[in-house]
């Protein structure tokens, strides 16, 4: 009986549902550990240990993955890594053939120089921070959006019979409301065309680009549970076709994701994993020409540089972060664009970001007060951050932690501008005794003078929480907005 | 306002029928008392009972205001208690269904639950939906303001609607009772109702005509409305308002919050395109103590 297909199915239904977990499930806690892949991931702690040239305390549960691969190699590829199993079945609807480049160990090298550059590119690359976030942006979405089009259609036509379905997909499987991100189209069309990549070799990103599958690799190459070939051998080959890095029978336990399709295949049984009896040869070790390292090494330090001097737009108006992130320098640094913290959001108005915070900040959380608000009483996205880019706060902490400043603009208000009522930034505005006030005005219009409740914002109240703009009917570019100016976390003094 | 004024306006509802009489206009029933339940039976019981209203194999939408994520003891919605017992006495009538709804100014896992109201009516026997906004329905609202409007699909199926809001203060709308109460049947862009208010809750009380209102005023927001938040700014007052006609019971809930019915807009409005009676002299007023 074959374990590995079920070991697997597990691990990727383990995934999913922490996935499904993470989201807001009637209070302000989230109780499953939803990022433990993350936090089992040798490759961010490793990266996120050299940018910030600090241990981040809570992922040192990535060490055990360490001590794995120093013993039994890549299992964790073969066996657990979800987005390998995806590849992995996406494989078998093609009719490719496997291979290996050494590139992965290259990008591997250039990620982790550029990370002690201070340019985290490391979640890029990394797959299980590629699959949360290219899941959660885009594929989730696409899901929500068919199911409940499907299903909103026929209650439209009245037709119910299938009601009790759609309850319980509502219940335990579709979010809220159907999360919209802009750059859904760019983040899935990516992810489907890594799938698409197995199509014509298998598991192409595992053997060929995957940074984690590298360092593993690195690892594997002393491993002493390993694929062993006998005396039996003829050298026919047969094992090297099903082999997802096409490794010859004397392959490099670097390159063994330890599936077992080998053995399977072996006309002769000549193929056997286990622990080395003496005598045993160490297998080949993962030859890298030196100057491909050199250049790897380099160009990371230097594209990292590079980008570090690229000017961040620490003017920009659009930059507002989550509540609990870390002063932007080191923000950056930890961040590795998981997309937990968008995933779990309640409104939706955590976004990955494309240019508000320069190159560096890539798909980093920003706030769109266009798609939501940060909710006044909710911490959720500080207590799934992996790294710590957000912090964890206390509910005391958060409502007291200004992420920026709204400001009215008077020309576009309409009770301002043109004698209209409206307040409605007044009314939803969560802070107890409010940071809009309404204050009885004249204002002249063509029609001549109105008594209108006018605006006005309380700054030493406000805590920048976006309601407002978020619901100000002046949609296209809303009467008040927040923007950075007064964050808390860049610590400056203000006037009021 | 304040608190002597607001002391004063209740004697004076109680003696306010001795003095003038039944008259022939729309029955609004008062009820003031402690047990909740028994309240809004006995209101429902002087109003000629529920079955007057609710037909066995009905299907009936109870609509609170639950719109806030606040506690019960903020007065921001509707008393759950309130609800629960509506629901109880709908489903005693022979109802087929009894739906509890709102569209939330806050995200509806958050208000649902905070409230209170989505626990209390389901352990009665009532469907809570959260607003799905596939299932928003664009319809000819043929309004003064509002020609069409997205309105939530069920309340178009349902039979009857009964209206159940709490008496609270608003910062736009003075306050907030069962005409007001009506936006949390329709979708969004709702913020742009606030420019022409009185109007279109005028237009959406002629729309759905909710055949019973029974406006909470068990605990009364007194400022710092619609959100609330401040348990100073609650009163208990024990009084629940019911009748048929919604423009008298919002005329009679103004009075209880220390206001003359000509001092809250929407009152004017509904009386004036015909929707109900805002004249004091003219409603048939009914005082019960439970």
């Amino acid at each position: 009986m074959r374990l590995r297909p079920y070991v697997q199915t597990a691990f990727l239904s383990l995934f999913l549902f922490l996935l499904l977990q993470t989201d807001y499930r009637g209070r302000d806690e989230i109780t499953y550990p939803v990022n433990v892949f993350l936090r089992f991931d040798p490759l961010v702690l490793f990266s996120v240990s050299l940018s910030t040239l600090k241990v981040p305390r809570g992922m040192l549960l990535a060490l055990t993955m360490v001590g794995a691969a120093l013993v039994l190699g890549r299992a964790f590829c073969g066996w657990a890594c979800p987005l390998g199993t995806l590849n992995e079945w996406t494989g078998r609807l093609g009719k490719g053939r496997g291979s290996h480049w050494p590139l992965k160990y290259l990008l591997l090298l250039a990620l982790l120089s550029m990370a002690l550059l201070g340019f985290q590119a490391v979640g890029f690359l990394d797959p299980l921070c590629l699959l949360i976030r290219s899941l959660s942006l885009a594929l989730e979405p696409l899901w929500a959006l068919l199911t409940r089009g499907f299903f909103n259609g026929l209650y439209e036509k009245g037709v119910r019979v299938l009601e009790p379905l759609y309850e319980f997909l509502e219940a335990k499987l579709l979010p809220l409301k159907t999360p919209f991100c802009g750059q859904a189209l760019f983040l899935g069309t990516l992810f489907l065309g890594l799938l698409a990549l197995n199509l014509f070799s298998p598991r192409f990103f595992c053997t060929r680009l995957c940074p984690l599958g590298a360092l593993l690799g690195l690892l594997a190459f002393a491993s002493p549970f390993r694929r062993r070939t006998s005396q039996a051998c003829d050298a026919c080959g047969a094992c090297s076709v099903p082999c997802p890095s096409g490794l010859p029978p004397g392959g490099s336990p670097s390159e063994c994701l330890l599936c077992g399709r080998c053995k399977e295949a072996c006309p002769k049984r000549a193929i056997s994993f286990g622990f080395p009896l003496k005598g045993d040869g160490v297998g080949e070790r993962v030859s890298l020409e030196r100057r491909g390292v050199i250049l790897a090494l380099l160009g990371g330090l230097l594209f990292g540089g590079l980008i570090r001097v690229n000017a961040r737009p620490l003017r920009g108006r659009a930059l507002v972060r989550p509540p609990g992130a870390l002063p932007e320098e080191e923000f950056l640094e930890r961040c590795v664009r998981c997309g937990e913290c968008m995933k779990v959001c309640l409104t939706g108005v955590i976004q990955p970001a494309l240019g508000e915070a320069g190159p560096a900040g890539l798909w980093t959380p920003v706030l769109d007060f266009r798609r939501g608000y940060c909710q006044y009483a909710c911490t959720l996205c500080g207590q799934v951050c992996p790294t710590g880019a957000i912090r964890r706060l206390t509910l005391e902490e958060k409502v007291l932690t200004r992420i920026g400043l709204a400001h009215i603009d008077r020309d576009r208000c309409l009770p301002w501008a043109h004698g209209i009522p409206c307040i409605v930034c007044e009314e939803h505005c969560p802070v107890p005794g409010k940071a809009i006030r309404i204050r009885q005005g004249q204002v002249e219009t063509p029609e001549g003078r109105r008594r209108v409740g006018l605006p006005v914002l309380e700054p030493s109240k406000c805590i920048g929480c976006g309601i407002c703009e978020f619901k100000c009917p002046v949609e296209d570019e809303p009467a008040i907005r927040v923007t950075p100016f007064g964050e808390a976390r860049r610590g400056w003094p203000l006037p009021w | 306002m304040d608190r002597r004024e607001f002391l004063k306006a209740l004697p004076a509802l109680l003696i306010l029928p001795r003095l003038l009489g039944a008259q022939d206009g729309p029955e609004v029933v008062v009820v003031k008392g402690g047990n909740v339940g028994a309240m809004v039976r006995a209101g429902l019981k002087a109003l000629g009972g529920l079955g007057a209203f609710v037909r066995k194999g009905d299907r009936v939408l109870v609509k609170p205001n639950m719109a806030w994520d606040r506690s019960p003891e903020l007065a921001a919605n509707t008393n759950p208690e309130v609800v629960a017992a509506l629901v109880r006495a709908c489903l005693d009538a022979g109802a087929k269904e009894v739906v509890v709804f709102d569209h939330s100014c806050e995200d509806p896992r958050r208000v649902y639950k905070g409230s209170g109201i989505a626990d209390a009516a389901r352990a009665a026997g009532a469907r809570v939906p959260y607003p799905d906004p596939g299932r928003f329905k664009k319809v000819r609202i043929r309004g003064e303001v509002l020609k069409e409007w997205e309105v939530w699909q069920d309340a178009l199926e349902v039979d009857i609607i009964i209206n159940c809001p709490i008496l609270k203060h608003h910062s736009l709308a003075r306050l907030t009772m069962g005409m007001k109460n009506l936006m949390g049947l329709v979708g969004d862009p709702r913020s742009r109702l606030h420019w022409r208010l009185d109007e279109a809750l005028s237009d959406l009380a002629s729309f759905f005509r909710p055949q019973l209102v029974v406006l909470d005023a068990t605990r009364v927001l007194l400022k710092g409305g619609p959100q609330g938040g401040d348990p100073s700014f609650v009163k208990e007052l024990g009084v629940i308002v019911m009748g048929r006609d919604q423009v008298a019971v919002d005329a009679v809930g103004a009075v209880l919050f220390g206001l003359k019915p000509q001092e809250v807009p929407s009152v004017v409005a509904g009386h004036r395109r015909g929707l109900g009676e805002m004249d004091l002299r003219r409603i048939g007023l009914k005082t019960l103590e439970v």
